[in-house]
């Protein structure tokens, strides 16, 4: 059975006991290392067991990358006791701020695309690197809000602090559609500017109508299964990009393990097709 | 450009709050109403992380009351890290000074468990002490040697029957058959494998854990005990502190040479 990263799921406490006896070639589960912030107990006791038997991703919520402050420094040592505990294959953070002057708002907050705002999420990103001695991943986010001042759209922002960092991109397709639909861009141009190279996982999740304005601004709540406009779009992308470790996110109204299961099999089908198409590429 | 950009993270802080004045010079032409769709997740995220974490005071307030209650305590101390498993550990002092819980004064104490069970169930794990090792320890050794609690181990005292409505309410039936008693009680909760256990202790057994908690030798232990219950059973204190899992090494105390000289 190959271990190599295929298609993957969010980890919720309710489906330890599925995942650890989940047999799917591929499968893979991801975290936010912030919930693992504790010293012991039957978190990390079940997490532990899943990670032998599966490869793990880490997805941060709370590190701030692009506040106007330095990176907690408790918080980044305690990434990186994880880090080296659990040897996930990804480590990945947000586009996004939510820690400034002692108080962590638990959201994912946009900024000013600005060449200040590049520089110090450069540095940020390089001091997380340093810290975690390794790569990291960075996630576009879901907007509500139509900033001015931005120097750069953000295809190219997240381009650019890759080139500076070294750092890859996490992208995430429901996020695109989201931000898309509530900002008014194509969501297919966005995914066609992102360089193939830079793109070393893929988050797919399901979004919601927002209850006063409906269909207007859709609210990435995670509460939905995958959307068929979603699924198109990552199609049409592995088709462009090749096979990438591919996430079913969901975090509210979570259904059944054997739901999740579904849809992540028919991102792994999505996923080996476009396997099979290269080497049938390759070997003509 | 940096100053730009500090006074525009202001301004958001501000438009969280309440007042989007300053925000607006931000906002393109046409941005959708999306201010809001922030200002939920914020709320929502801190009040359900207490939700979460303060079960049984939910279960005897009902979900609304609660929620109505747990926003108010996130305007007053918001987050101040990510670690949502670490927050709301100043709600069990502030609801007891938050006046529509007047009438159930409880609450706080009822909160205060909640709040234990999570850290007695998040600490670190540690081996446990084999019962052999106490049973050969000479008596002259009893003044040298502490032993180390298990850090899951956590004790509150309470001058009312807090403890045994909190139990009561893990129950999904026998919460509303239980009444307040008057009589002072104490609770010990430690985690043994993936369990926490919460059960009530005697005041001797309280004397004599809260004693080594502060790096007391055995015999001060023992000593604390039968201070606080001269009828102390001290052997069996030990015997179903070994069972319970409270124990994790003896351990020499370190004393300062002048002081036995």
């Amino acid at each position: 059975m190959t271990n190599q990263p295929a298609a993957g799921l969010g980890l919720k406490p309710q489906h330890y006991a599925d995942a650890l006896s989940d047999p799917a070639a591929g499968a893979w589960f991801e975290v936010h290392p912030e919930n693992y912030f504790c010293a012991g107990g039957p978190r990390h006791s079940h997490l532990t067991a899943i990670r032998e038997r599966h490869p793990l991703s880490l997805h941060g919520v709370g590190l701030s990358l692009a506040g106007d402050e330095r990176p907690d420094r408790p918080h980044l040592l305690a990434l990186r006791h994880l880090v080296d505990r659990y040897e996930p294959f990804v480590v990945s953070e947000h586009l996004a701020w939510s820690r400034r002057g002692g108080t962590w708002r638990p959201d994912l907050l946009p900024f000013p695309r600005t060449r200040a705002a590049l520089m110090r999420i450069v540095s940020h990103i390089d001091e997380t690197q340093e810290e975690l001695g390794r790569r990291i991943l960075i996630e576009n986010p879901s907007l509500y809000l139509a900033l001015q001042g931005h120097d750069y759209p953000e295809t190219a922002f997240l381009t650019e602090l890759c080139a500076r960092t070294g750092c890859g991109l996490l992208l995430d397709v429901n996020n695109v559609v989201v931000s898309a639909n509530n900002l008014g861009f194509s969501a297919e141009d966005y995914l066609d500017s992102i360089p193939s190279h830079l793109i070393g996982e893929i988050h797919l999740a399901g979004h919601s109508p927002d209850p006063h304005l409906g269909d207007a601004l859709l609210v990435d709540t995670h509460g939905a299964p995958v959307s068929d406009d979603v699924w198109k779009l990552y199609q049409r992308l592995i088709t462009r990009i090749g096979a990438r470790p591919t996430l079913i996110e969901r975090d509210d109204n979570i259904p059944a393990y054997v739901d999740l299961q579904l849809e992540r099999d028919r991102a792994a089908h999505i996923l080996s097709a476009a396997g099979s198409h290269r080497q049938a590429a390759h070997a003509a | 450009m940096l100053h730009d950009d500090r006074a525009f993270f202001d301004a958001f802080d501000a438009a969280l709050t309440a007042d989007e004045r300053e925000l607006s010079a931000w906002l393109a032409p046409g941005s959708p109403p999306g201010l809001s769709v922030y200002r939920n997740t914020i709320a929502s995220g801190a009040v359900d992380a207490l939700v979460a974490t303060f079960a049984t005071v939910m279960m005897m307030t009902g979900e609304e009351w609660f929620r109505a209650a747990a926003g108010e305590y996130v305007q007053a101390h918001p987050p101040c890290e990510p670690a949502l498993l670490a927050y709301g550990e100043s709600f069990p002092t502030w609801l007891a000074t938050f006046p529509p819980a007047a009438d159930a004064p409880y609450l706080s104490g009822i909160a205060q468990l909640d709040w234990l069970w999570w850290q007695s169930w998040s600490a670190a794990d540690a081996e446990l002490l084999d019962g052999a090792a106490l049973a050969g320890l000479p008596p002259e050794r009893l003044s040298d040697v502490t032993l180390a609690l298990h850090p899951s181990v956590r004790i509150a005292s309470f001058n009312a029957g807090i403890p045994s409505l909190w139990l009561a309410h893990q129950s999904p039936t026998r919460g509303a058959e239980q009444v307040l008693e008057a009589e002072p009680e104490h609770m010990l909760f430690v985690r043994t494998g993936a369990q926490v256990e919460g059960r009530v202790i005697a005041p001797g057994p309280l004397a004599f854990i809260a004693s080594l908690a502060k790096g007391a030798s055995l015999i001060e232990a023992a000593e604390s005990a039968l201070a606080a219950d001269p009828a102390c059973a001290l052997h069996q204190v030990l015997v179903t502190g070994l069972a319970l899992g409270l124990f994790t090494h003896l351990s020499p105390i370190e004393r300062n040479p002048r002081h036995d000289d």
